[in-house]
């Protein structure tokens, strides 16, 4: 698993074609109506995923733990949400703590994890 | 050289830029300038102007000012000078709500200008601000003028010899490993 994170706009979609053997087509983008993750080769806005998740009073970490052995293969390209203030929104509290679960287990899965910033990618692990 | 630096806010980004711009200046014999992007709208925005100043006294900077239409600064600064540009938020949230409205395309005229900027200088500093990495769901305004940002962040970072990310006093390089 690679997993591509970073500030909103960085260009990591761009990156993970550039860098990786995929089109932009093989990036499924998901939103906050996915409830599960449907086959593809590689995910973008992860965040949107655990933001439905959050939203519904679901748990996201507990889906990732169920179906990772499934996530091995899979690029997963996501939002770095976890520097700003914390919210006041009860929802994006819990999205907030909930995504930076999910992208440590993530990371912690992964063989490779990459931080873009500005364009540029950084291999962290 | 040109060099872009972003990171988040008080994490003496201003400081290294300010210091890398005058060694740059130093360094070539050439005037240093500061092009002061702020237009104050209050008393506020006054004393934070009078504060700046004050911080660099005795650096050498020659001030000129340029809200907006950056490229007009080089009809009177010497193009062969060294630049400090603090800051692209400040240029593009001046010309995507000015008093004539909001500009939802403002992103892109500002994105190549200053990428006009760096070509025709050569020798500037720009410092943004990385607002990326909030908990935050903002209305479709901010959200665009996020992304507008990050669109010539990351037009500057391809343009720019040097891109680094300042984070508690520390620098990080990205593209190149020192000034």
């Amino acid at each position: 698993m690679i997993l591509i994170f970073g500030g909103a706009y960085q260009g990591k979609k761009e990156y993970a074609v550039k860098n990786y053997s995929i089109e932009s087509e093989d990036i499924l983008i998901l939103s906050e109506e996915d409830r599960t993750l449907p086959a593809a080769r590689a995910y973008g806005n992860f965040h949107e995923f655990t933001y439905g998740f959050a939203k519904r009073g679901e748990s996201a970490d507990e889906y990732l733990r169920e179906n990772m052995e499934s996530l091995k293969d899979k690029i997963i390209i996501s939002d770095d949400i976890s520097s700003g203030i914390v919210p006041v929104d009860t929802t994006l509290r819990a999205w907030r703590e909930m995504h930076g679960r999910c992208l440590n287990m993530l990371a912690a899965e992964a063989d490779e994890v990459v931080r873009v910033f500005c364009g540029i990618g950084s291999r962290i692990k | 050289m040109n060099v872009f630096i972003s990171g988040g806010a008080k994490n003496g980004k201003s400081m290294f830029a300010q210091r890398a711009a005058k060694e740059m200046a130093e360094e070539k014999g050439a005037p240093l300038y500061y092009v002061a992007t702020m237009i104050p709208h209050d008393e506020e925005d006054e004393a934070r102007i009078a504060r700046h100043i004050r911080e660099r006294e005795g650096w050498g900077f020659t001030t000129v000012e340029a809200g907006r239409d950056i490229c007009g600064v080089l009809d009177e600064a010497d193009p062969d000078g060294v630049f400090l540009l603090d800051s692209v938020t400040a240029l593009l949230a001046n010309e995507m709500f000015s008093k004539d409205g909001y500009d939802p395309g403002a992103g892109e005229k500002v994105a190549e200008e200053l990428a006009e900027f760096a070509r025709r200088t050569g020798n500037t500093v720009f410092v943004s601000d990385y607002i990326y990495s909030d908990a935050a769901r903002y209305d479709e305004m901010t959200e665009n003028y996020r992304r507008a940002l990050a669109a010539a962040d990351r037009r500057l970072a391809r343009v720019c010899d040097r891109v680094a990310e300042v984070s508690c006093g520390t620098v990080i390089f990205h593209k190149g490993d020192k000034i």
